[in-house]
């Protein structure tokens, strides 16, 4: 069994949106509506003593994801693989989940009245593709693979790079990590 | 062809002209799925405009059948035509203006080749007319044309990954070329490459640079004289090479004596200190680049005397076709090049001489071209293209279109140009459109500017047609990429229009081919593969580059008058122009102005690319709107609270030629005096009749920037969208637009 994670490289990334329009197109989801939106940190200081970076933001999967217990119909659940997905079907758009995430990963889709977030793309992942927001990268700033198996880039970068996780103190771990600008 | 009846189509995206390649997934004649192509240079990614293919080739919007005019100018009524009908009546036309006034009576506007311009200037070369134009002259052309004059073919051929330090001047690929951006964040992360962005501001690549220097925009001929003053006096130069190689070494020394940092920090805005830093660093870290960029051509007035500077550096510096500096590429030596397809010998001395603002912007029209590319031909064999380098100058010719001099164009073919966005002062080139007698458009949608047309004609994407890749037809290699799939609806390429009418001018001879691909199949064929067309050739093969010979002035000199590099430039002298780089101030700025600076108090920066838009399209593509769904323009914080603007504010940005409005951002990325606008904006969603033309005159920048000759740039006609005076205040909230 694999664990999915992804590495996300502050240094590389540029804040092209790439990813957010990739993620949209791929997975056909309406105008207005993003799984995977880059924030902007900066610039902050005083012309020209400046730092500027950015901060692509998908569903972090979390080891213990808030977002799980709080569903009152079972449709948020994770999977094996550590990919945390909601159940369409099931799901009855009380909101809960999209308020206990401490990250604002989740959104509310309001044509189908349900809750929605990045997936990890699962269901390309499973035909050995890559999620639409790595693929489409130029800059290479986000790896994707399997935290399980310890030759794998992402394994790999964890012990190499200086890596961090948003929020660690809320305990909930999240599979996505970042390199430091 | 795979089992379930899908096939693969090696193809590049021509959303912008980075070119990146994809493959297309094609079942049943329908494209089913893009995606980036890991073989190509471009590595496989996809930016935004990349990923919205299918909302941009199916929109229902697209202009898909020939359209005519059926009410008034501009008043949106139209009627559908054959093709066969359009291209009777235009060719009519074009015919009866030559008999009546003469060939040069049409002129035809083009854009950043989503076109096949060898094409469109073979048509008009075997028409008669010279006033073929793009923009042109604020796009690399004043920078190719002037290195070429130096050096004997500009150097803009990268040799990454020996390269020790870049300079991006006025450049940034983080928003605007993206395999580039990699390929300079992979060499620094890797080899340690130095990364200095010369910007005025803190833009993507800047936040990323080893040492940001931030200037005063149209200040650029100050920064590259103190670089010249601060590498020969600090003893930074390559003395074997400036010996040997270079023409006009004494002469330079003492040219750029009193160009201290110093004497630029009041000009620059930088300190003395950090310009010193940066032509340290570059002159230190060897071999080293100066990576071409385009917004030192957009600077107007003093933009030849800074590129003429910036080329010096190089060969200051050694760093000219030695392994990790800047290439030579010389042009393509094995195949059909863009300026051996132009049929230029077609058309007359005597028609050329006619060519509109040559007699005074001479490097990138006939006098200069002749001259310049006249001495590289007998180097190199070949010369670069007259489409780009030979070219009329955009804002004369609207300039005679409403004084009658030197004469009076009555029509104007355009392709791939949104003519009201794209040239200084719009309302002057608006004004200018209406003088003309006939208007055709060809394009994907119908702009403010197709508005104003006689006859629209639908215009296939990149999908639909074959695109060979070799930078303007000036570097040594090809890409080869293939159409996905045909046309839909009918839409065509600009090369059936071109040959379309030329078979009804008595130029069928000349037109052979009958396809795009027949065409490029002629051209690759001396390649000498084994192939058996154009789309075999980009299956099989694709790619041709030639191999790396470094050194190439050792064997053959450089393509100069003296055969060295000429610091000392005798091409430009003969021309007119100054042999050595002198500083001009900013095209508008308060030493030459003071009153136009007390009224105008701030610096204008317009122009310039941003995500995930390229230059006046894609604002109709939704997923992109609603990523930046207005028009945005850049205040330092201090000035705005002056100003009481607040952060999402509509803002009047106003200079001596007009003013629009914009919404504020209220950021440290640009200086106190300095005023970033946005390009290209157009509003799909509004009225596209007159007199609102889908808002053209709310929030286009060009409304603001100049092409009158005391602000352009003499030597090659570089206009003015930096440099200019400004002056910003709030939108008074009856003024603001719904919405």
């Amino acid at each position: 069994m694999a664990r999915w994670a992804m590495v996300i490289d502050l240094r590389r990334c540029i804040g092209c949106q790439a990813c957010t329009i990739a993620c949209q197109m791929g997975n056909d989801l309406p105008p207005g509506m993003f799984w995977n939106l880059v924030t902007t940190v900066g610039p902050t200081g005083s012309y020209p003593a400046l730092r500027l970076y950015h901060i692509p933001r998908p569903c972090f999967h979390c080891a213990d994801p808030p977002c799980v217990p709080c569903c009152p119909t079972g449709a948020s659940t994770q999977r094996d693989d550590g990919i945390v997905i909601v159940d369409q079907d099931k799901c009855i758009g009380c909101g809960a989940c999209i308020m206990s995430c401490p990250y604002g990963a989740r959104t509310r889709n309001e044509k189908l009245g349900v809750a929605q977030k990045c997936t990890f793309c699962v269901d390309i992942i499973s035909q050995g593709k890559e999620p639409y927001c790595v693929s489409t990268c130029h800059q290479r700033a986000r790896i994707f693979g399997d935290l399980d198996d310890p030759a794998s880039e992402v394994s790999q970068l964890l012990v190499s790079e200086n890596t961090m996780q948003l929020k660690p103190e809320l305990g909930t771990d999240p599979h996505v990590y970042y390199i430091q600008p | 062809m795979s089992e379930n009846g899908e096939q693969i189509r090696k193809s590049v995206c021509y959303f912008c002209h980075q070119q990146c390649g994809m493959l297309v997934h094609v079942k049943d004649g329908k494209v089913i799925e893009v995606e980036g192509d890991p073989d190509h240079p471009s590595q496989g990614g996809k930016c935004p405009r990349a990923s919205i293919w299918m909302k941009h080739h199916n929109h229902p919007a697209r202009v898909n059948y020939p359209l005519k005019r059926a009410g008034e100018r501009g008043e949106g009524k139209w009627e559908q035509i054959s093709w066969e009908q359009a291209l009777d009546e235009i060719s009519a036309k074009l015919d009866q203006i030559r008999q009546e006034s003469g060939a040069e009576f049409v002129c035809s506007a083009g854009g950043t080749q989503r076109t096949h311009d060898w094409a469109r200037r073979r048509f008009m070369n075997l028409y008669g007319s010279p006033n073929v134009f793009h923009v042109s002259h604020v796009c690399w052309i004043p920078t190719f044309m002037i290195e070429t004059a130096i050096c004997g073919w500009s150097p803009f051929d990268l040799d990454l990954p020996s390269s020790r330090c870049v300079v991006l001047w006025g450049h940034n690929p983080a928003e605007a070329y993206m395999p580039e951006m990699r390929a300079w964040t992979d060499a620094k992360r890797n080899n340690g490459l130095k990364i200095i962005v010369i910007d005025p501001r803190m833009t993507e690549s800047a936040a990323k640079a080893d040492l940001w220097l931030p200037l005063r925009p149209g200040t650029d001929a100050a920064m590259a004289l103190a670089w010249l003053n601060v590498i020969i006096y600090e003893g930074l130069y390559d003395e074997e090479f400036v010996t040997n190689w270079c023409h006009g070494w004494e002469q330079l020394v003492e040219h750029v004596q009193p160009y201290t940092p110093e004497w630029a920090e009041p000009i620059t805005w930088v300190d003395a200190e950090k310009i010193r830093a940066g032509a340290r660093m570059y002159a230190t870290n060897k071999p080293g680049n100066i990576q071409w960029g385009v917004a030192v051509d957009e600077i107007g007035k003093p933009g030849g005397a800074a590129m003429h500077a910036r080329a010096l550096l190089r060969a200051v510096t050694g760093n000219l076709d030695a392994p990790g500096s800047d290439l030579i590429p010389g042009p393509n030596q094995s195949m059909l090049t863009d300026e051996e397809m132009e049929c230029n010998e077609c058309i007359t001395k005597e028609q050329l001489a006619k060519q509109i603002g040559s007699d005074r912007y001479k490097t990138c029209s006939w006098p200069g071209y002749s001259k310049i590319s006249g001495v590289a031909k007998q180097v190199w064999g070949k010369s670069p293209p007259t489409e780009w380098m030979c070219e009329a100058h955009g804002p004369s010719v609207f300039e005679a279109l409403l004084t009658g001099k030197p004469y009076k164009p009555r029509a104007m073919l355009v392709l791939a140009n949104n003519t009201l966005l794209a040239y200084p002062d719009s309302r002057k080139v608006y004004k200018a459109l209406k003088e003309l007698e006939l208007i055709t458009v060809m394009d994907y949608w119908l702009t403010p500017t197709a508005m104003l047309a006689d006859y629209v004609l639908p215009t296939a994407d990149w999908l639909e047609r074959p695109t060979l890749t070799n930078t303007y037809g000036c570097s040594d290699f090809a890409i080869c990429s293939e159409r996905a799939v045909k046309p839909a609806y009918e839409r065509r390429t600009d090369y059936e229009f071109w040959k379309g009418l030329g078979d009804r001018l008595g130029q069928s001879e000349y037109w052979p081919w009958e396809t795009l691909e027949e065409a490029k199949y002629y051209r690759i064929y001396p390649l000498g593969y084994d192939v058996s067309s154009y789309d075999d050739f980009v299956e099989q093969v694709r790619f041709s580059f030639p191999e790396r010979e470094y050194y190439k002035y050792g064997r053959l000199g450089f393509a100069t008058t003296s055969g060295k590099v000429e610091l000392y430039s005798q091409t430009l002298e003969e021309l007119g122009y100054d042999p050595m780089p002198r500083y001009i101030g900013p095209a508008e700025n308060e030493d030459d102005d003071p009153e136009l600076a007390r009224e105008f108090p701030l610096v204008l920066i317009a122009g310039s690319g941003t995500m995930p838009y390229y230059h006046s399209e894609h604002r109709q593509i939704k997923p992109l709107r609603y990523l930046h769904p207005k028009p945005r323009m850049q205040i330092n914080p201090t000035t705005a609270k002056e100003l009481g603007i607040n952060n999402g504010d509509w803002a009047w940005i106003e200079t001596k030629r007009g003013k629009i409005m914009q919404v504020a951002e209220l950021t440290e990325i640009v200086h106190p005096r300095m005023i970033f606008v946005e390009r290209g904006w157009w509003f799909p969603e509004r009225d596209g009749r007159e007199p609102e033309l889908y808002g053209v005159w709310q929030s286009n920048c060009n409304v603001l920037t100049s092409g009158e000759p005391e602000h352009c740039d003499n030597m090659s006609g570089s206009w003015a969208n930096r440099g200019l005076l400004c002056r910003v205040y709030k939108v008074a909230e009856e003024d603001c637009p719904h919405g």
